[in-house]
């Protein structure tokens, strides 16, 4: 018996070396399989392939919003405010409330009717901006509160900061049921604005998704670029990802930094809330439906890492736009199990890069 | 590590709060001064949450009809002093569902065995129906009768003695309409979309059997979850090349798909699509009307019927001001058809139901008429299915600023569940695939009856 023991320890010892190789071969078989199919469908419907691509950039926007007030929290503070869902979801039913109470012309009371109340009701642009900036602007306190009562004293505990924070979500997600109910409910666009704009090759388009969701979404990149490559906030919030410990010993107020952190952070998950309440619609099960979304977004692109965040977006709304229409092969439809694409990606990405494409170890 | 955390954390969100009945339920119904206790059961979350009051109201009515008080404006805050034949009447709950079978069953068996409902008339929504048909098998004592769920499967396959059904089900509520896309409309190709579960892939497969029996041909039958709030990937799904397209997106759903089928196909042209009962339900015209507008649609609903029964009706709605405007919205109509029924029935029997069979029996031999079913008679087959009249409509605008409604084209009289042999307890369920697109011979083939309601052409 003991002569065979040494056998199995050398195989275990040479394995990963082994393994590698194959890893590698099947990854770059797998990817090259998806650009082949993908360039096929292409050239078989070019218009519908730029329609698809252009669904998944918007939803990518949508998401990047979202994911990148999480990823900027995480990057700081190794905390993962579970919560960032429920303040999404929170931050379009206020824009919602706000909408309804200060600018609608309807009465309220007791009234049968889908969804919203009556549609007769026309905004001007300015009666969505102002819901739209008081929400964020509140889910940008509450941040800070979330943070101020419930995560300062657990300071470097992560896994009780995470599960407080999953606390909030579940008695945010009961109270915004019995408060708003669990009808879905759109925060209406100005009337001002087209419903589609044409482009070339593809038809009509929507006109908010193209131009106000994706444009936001590109202006939150380069704000929150240029915040963190060219302030003095963002200097230490880099220097805090890379070794918070020395951070604070140089003297820095880390207490208010955090808080500042939280603040965009949540700010942009309201922002995030009021787009996709006018993109899509508000209902319950968001709440987790997008904490969901901005995990897997920062996972693919890396904990912490804003590029990262625009990438795993982007790869995550590509993914589901092409997985809702290209899942068809000859006869056989799938697209309805498009939504295992997604977990397919995020295990792809991590058996190649563990902590993601951008991440680094904490 | 990281890992860890959110699979934890989505693990206990998935999880989120459910509770588990149980304890004993009593069996009532015998002596005369004893309530007979009924339990109500609907949605009021999810894509059908919006049509709670108005099952509520028609629930309520027949219970008003005869001598209830309404506690106030709102339905389901429910009724004082009910009473049938004599024998006082307990509502003893308004359940809640969310659409999923899972809580439609948890509900029933609250109202069932914790709050000892003699009757439970419910659900809302199709899987939810086909699951409490099955529970209604572990309840033989109990009695079911069905709101307004329309998924073929819960009379056709499961066939539980005490579950009644007094509505058509969704294919029926197609019944016709693919004839007139290939005579009227001149459909040779279209393609299908609805929500992916029971009752939408009834409500189409009505449509694919009608359309295919008239030489037709469905060439794409999409299927988004129920509750989607992204269309815009399944309508690029949408092949150009087809005459029109069958939708039976429902609830919340239709009113996201139809804007958003708008962005990217622009105005709806009303020769190409034909919608299902939810399109012209008045609670969702009010919301999206003016965008379908000219579109076809089915169901056993007529909202511009006339003559005396359809006014008493809509009289007896009148206690719910809101409610009587929908009146011809399917979940007003069934909860009122269900209720209208299960009144009958304790009154046939002069307020004794303790012998449960006789009771059962009696109901399965019910027939509603009159104002109890002014569109249409509706009788019971041997799988407690509805057999009852189906109508093509179109959407009109509204007069005088009122949201759109419709104008009905054409009756098919009295439409079985079975198409004649189309659908059989052997057949595949109604599901992505089936039913197959082939000649099938339906009864009502070539027999439309034009109808005019307008010219006064009421004719029950």
């Amino acid at each position: 018996m003991a002569t065979s023991a040494p056998e199995p320890l050398s195989a275990g010892i040479e394995a990963p070396g082994r393994l590698r190789q194959p890893k590698q071969v099947i990854g770059g078989a797998v990817a090259a399989l998806v650009a082949g199919w993908l360039i096929v469908k292409a050239v078989g419907n070019f218009g519908g392939f730029l329609n698809a691509t252009l669904l998944g950039l918007t939803l990518a926007g949508l998401y990047f919003v979202v994911a990148s007030g999480f990823t900027l929290i995480f990057g700081l503070m190794r905390t993962i405010n579970m919560a960032h869902g429920s303040l999404y979801l929170l931050g379009g039913y206020i824009a919602f409330e706000l909408q309804e109470k200060l600018f609608s012309d309807n009465k309220g009371g007791f009234e049968l009717s889908i969804g919203q109340s009556s549609g007769e009701t026309q905004y001007s642009t300015i009666e969505w901006l102002v819901p739209l900036l008081i929400a964020a602007l509140a889910m940008g306190v509450l941040g800070v509160l979330i943070y101020q009562l419930l995560l300062r004293w657990n300071q470097g505990q992560e896994l009780r900061q995470a599960l407080i924070t999953i606390a909030v979500i579940i008695i945010a997600g009961d109270q915004m049921l019995a408060h708003f109910g669990g009808v879905a409910k759109d925060i209406k666009l100005p009337a001002s604005w087209p419903t589609s704009v044409d482009i070339p090759l593809i038809g009509s388009f929507g006109f908010f998704r193209l131009t106000i969701v994706l444009g936001s979404a590109i202006l939150v990149g380069l704000l929150l670029w240029w915040m963190i490559k060219r302030t003095r906030f963002g200097l230490i919030t880099r220097a805090g990802v890379d070794d918070r410990d020395m951070v604070s010993a140089l003297g820095i107020n880390i207490p208010l930094v955090f808080a500042a952190a939280f603040f965009i952070g949540s700010l942009l998950a309201g922002f995030g809330g009021v787009l996709g309440g006018s993109m899509l619609s508000l209902q319950p099960g968001q709440d987790s439906a997008f904490l969901l979304n901005s995990l897997v977004v920062v996972i693919i692109g890396g904990m912490g890492s804003l590029g990262g965040a625009a990438v795993g977006a982007v790869a995550l709304g590509l993914v589901q736009a092409y997985g809702a229409s290209y899942l068809v092969f000859g006869g056989t439809d799938l697209t309805n199990y498009s939504i295992l694409l997604t977990f397919g990606l995020v295990v792809a990405v991590l058996a190649v890069r563990p902590y993601g494409l951008f991440g680094r170890p904490a | 590590m990281i890992l860890l955390v959110p699979a934890l954390a989505l693990f206990i969100v998935a999880c989120g709060g459910d509770d588990d009945g149980g304890g004993g339920g009593d069996d009532g119904g015998g002596s005369s001064d004893e309530p007979i206790k009924i339990g109500f059961l609907s949605t009021c979350e999810g894509a059908f949450g919006a049509f709670y009051e108005a099952t509520a109201g028609g629930f309520n009515v027949p219970l008003i009809q005869r001598g209830a008080e309404p506690v106030s404006d709102t339905p389901s805050d429910g009724v004082e002093g009910a009473e049938i034949a004599g024998r006082p009447v307990e509502v003893v709950g308004y359940g809640c569902s969310d659409e999923t079978p899972e809580v439609a069953v948890n509900e029933a068996r609250r109202l069932v065995e914790q709050e000892g409902a003699d009757i439970l008339v419910g659900p809302l929504s199709g899987d939810e129906g086909i699951a409490i048909a099955n529970y209604a098998k572990e309840q033989p004592d109990k009695t079911f009768v069905n709101g307004a769920a329309g998924a073929q499967d819960a009379t056709l396959k499961v066939q539980a003695p005490n579950f009644f059904r007094f509505h058509t089900d969704g294919a029926q509520w197609s019944a016709g309409v693919g004839e007139y896309a290939v005579e009227e409309l001149g459909w040779k190709r279209a393609a299908v979309i609805g929500d992916d579960y029971s009752f939408a892939q009834t409500s189409a497969g009505g449509f694919i059997a009608d359309f295919c029996a008239n030489g037709g041909e469905v060439v794409k039958r999409i299927w988004p979850s129920l509750g989607e709030t992204d269309y815009s990937s399944f309508i690029a799904q949408i092949p150009d090349n087809i005459d029109g397209i069958y939708t039976a997106i429902g609830g919340e759903g239709l009113i996201s798909f139809i804007n958003q089928y708008i962005e990217q196909k622009g105005p709806i042209e009303p020769d190409e699509m034909i919608g299902n009962l939810f399109v012209d339900d008045p609670i969702v015209l009010k919301e999206i009307g003016e965008e379908v507008v000219g579109v076809t649609v089915s169901g056993n609903t007529a909202a511009d019927a006339t003559g005396p029964d359809v006014e008493e009706y809509l009289d007896r709605l009148s206690v719910y001001p809101e409610v009587a405007e929908a009146g011809a919205s399917v979940f007003v109509y069934h909860y009122y058809g269900a209720m209208e029924a299960v009144a009958k029935a304790i009154e046939q029997l002069d307020g004794d139901i303790s012998d449960v069979e006789k009771f059962h029996e009696t109901l399965a031999n019910m027939e509603l008429t009159g104002p109890e079913a002014p569109y249409g008679d509706v009788r019971l087959d041997e799988n407690r299915q509805a057999i009852s009249d189906n109508y093509i409509k179109q959407v009109v605008p509204g007069e005088g600023g009122k949201p759109p409604t419709v104008k009905t084209i054409a009756r098919v009289p009295q439409v079985d569940q079975q198409f004649g042999g189309a659908f059989t307890p052997d057949t595949p369920s109604p599901d992505r695939k089936n039913p197959e697109c082939k000649d099938y011979d339906l009864p009502w083939e070539g027999k439309l009856e034009p109808v005019d309601f307008e010219s006064g052409e009421s004719g029950e």
